[in-house]
């Protein structure tokens, strides 16, 4: 099964993607990864003001059957997160590239250099 | 992967797409469509499980029953020709060993199903009493395929294939049923809390069967989705609320010692049993409780453990058993759950949380 791996995109090999959209950098998790979790029923994520730091947990993901860390690709302060996934969680599943997950002021847009494009990401999801 | 068993439909589990995952020691399916999608199917109206990596033993002889009997914990002497019994299988201290259903398939013949990971270890245990009976003890595990049809559509599906004992098939009942030339076994017995059939047949009959099943739109369920509508009824699972540390008392089982049975194995140190712990049923409104996770009472403190947890499907809510230990049961009812170092507060409930349509 094929997944979708939008060009445009950076993701980490946790499995997550990242946009910079002006001075802001969006976090999702991939297609690969909702995939591999099957319905998504709970997230836990930070709100606004809380800093986030490169390669620390900041949030979870759980599917019926599990629970997985969210690790933060880069630096930053949260400006905003995704409420509706409170209530609707499943809307990842259906769209994971519409349905983000945090915005974030990055405290250095030098931490998304070691990013994955998306030819080395699907290599990655190969080996995954 | 190399070293897994693999039952005789796992060609087609592939075929459609299954997720598959090592459970004691095969690979089994998780998942096909979702969880979500196969957990309403068969609340709603029909699913079907691949379970053959279940054990088959079969106890043959005038002393069948006897023996059964006198390994279990229940009553099995006194239920009717034609009735299955649930039971734990306990050591001399009590403590359990496995999980079982003994059907009585006949006044000679008994079939024992069991745990797949527990066959090698039920095999030798039961071993060790067999002799003092006139009957004699077989394992069947690799011979028998099975499948679980269940769902409240399950008598209406299988009376199309011709699939369905006219009498006395009553919830938990089992029977000897010919089915295309072949001897099988049918039993209205499940995991699930639905109504629902069990059926143990050939490897090859076992394909013709689930491709009828399939064909009359029964929807291919997985061990994942399993699990959810077992917790959801508050069946217990081996190796999570039930174990060799456990006793059925302390396991939430208590209603199946029956400590006037003359004798039976493990009965001395059942008899004479303080529990020591309760399995407690524990919803939240937010958060999904996991097996591991800290029980805490008002003050904080640690007072047992969760079991097994996970997101019901049915009523969208987060629920768990938890063993706690029964001295420190806390008086104002209130119980919370640690997740990620918070503490939630739970609500306990006396009944299922899914009450299950079973007949």
């Amino acid at each position: 099964m094929a997944h979708k791996i939008p060009a445009e995109l950076k993701y980490t090999k946790d499995h997550e993607w990242t946009k910079i959209v002006d001075d802001q950098v969006i976090i999702g998790i991939t297609d690969f990864a909702q995939s591999s979790l099957g319905d998504i029923v709970f997230t836990e994520l930070p709100g606004p003001g809380i800093k986030i730091i490169k390669g620390e947990a900041f949030g979870v993901v759980e599917s019926i059957k599990s629970v997985s860390d969210l690790y933060s690709p880069l630096d930053g302060v949260i400006i905003e997160k995704n409420d509706e996934l409170e209530s609707q969680p499943e809307l990842i599943n259906q769209d994971p590239y519409t349905n983000w997950l945090l915005k974030i002021k990055p405290n250095n847009l030098d931490d998304l250099d070691e990013l994955l494009s998306d030819k080395d990401y699907q290599e990655h999801c190969k080996d995954s | 992967m190399n070293n897994l068993k693999t039952t005789s439909l796992f060609a087609a589990h592939v075929e459609l797409g299954a997720k598959t995952c090592a459970f004691a020691g095969f690979n089994m399916p998780i998942q096909y469509a979702g969880i979500k999608s196969e957990v309403a199917a068969v609340r709603n109206s029909v699913g079907v499980f691949d379970v053959s990596h279940m054990g088959e033993f079969f106890v043959e002889g005038p002393a069948a029953h006897d023996f059964v009997d006198f390994v279990i914990t229940n009553d099995f002497k006194n239920a009717p020709t034609g009735k299955a019994i649930y039971s734990p299988l306990c050591n001399e201290r009590g403590f359990i060993i496995d999980d079982l259903i003994a059907y009585k398939i006949t006044d000679t013949k008994v079939l024992i199903c069991v745990n797949a990971a527990n066959i090698e270890k039920d095999w030798l245990w039961l071993n060790n009493f067999i002799g003092d009976f006139n009957c004699k003890l077989t394992d069947h595990s690799d011979t028998y395929s099975l499948l679980a049809i269940q769902g409240p559509a399950t008598e209406k599906i299988l009376k199309e294939l011709k699939l369905f004992p006219e009498n006395n098939f009553d919830y938990y009942s089992a029977t000897l049923f010919s089915y295309k030339n072949e001897e099988i076994i049918i039993a209205r017995t499940g995991y699930t809390g639905e109504d629902g059939v069990e059926i143990f047949c050939s490897h090859s009959l076992v394909k013709t069967i689930w491709k009828s099943l399939l064909n009359l739109g029964v929807i291919p369920c997985g061990l994942a989705a399993r699990d959810v509508l077992r917790l959801e009824v508050c069946y217990p699972l081996y190796g999570h609320e039930l174990n060799e540390s456990i006793t059925p008392f302390d396991g939430g089982i208590g209603w199946t010692v029956k400590k006037n049975k003359i004798s039976f194995v493990g009965k001395d140190s059942l008899i004479n049993h303080s529990t020591k712990f309760k399995i407690v049923k524990l919803s939240l409104e937010k958060g999904i409780p996991r097996a591991g996770y800290a029980v805490l009472n008002n003050a904080g403190e640690k007072i047992g453990e969760v079991t097994s947890g996970t997101m019901s499907v049915t009523t969208g809510k987060g629920i768990a058993l938890a063993l706690v230990e029964k001295s420190r049961l806390p008086e104002d009812k209130a119980f919370y759950i640690e997740i990620r170092k918070n503490s939630i507060l739970a609500t306990q409930h006396t009944k299922p949380f899914v009450s299950g349509g079973h007949k």
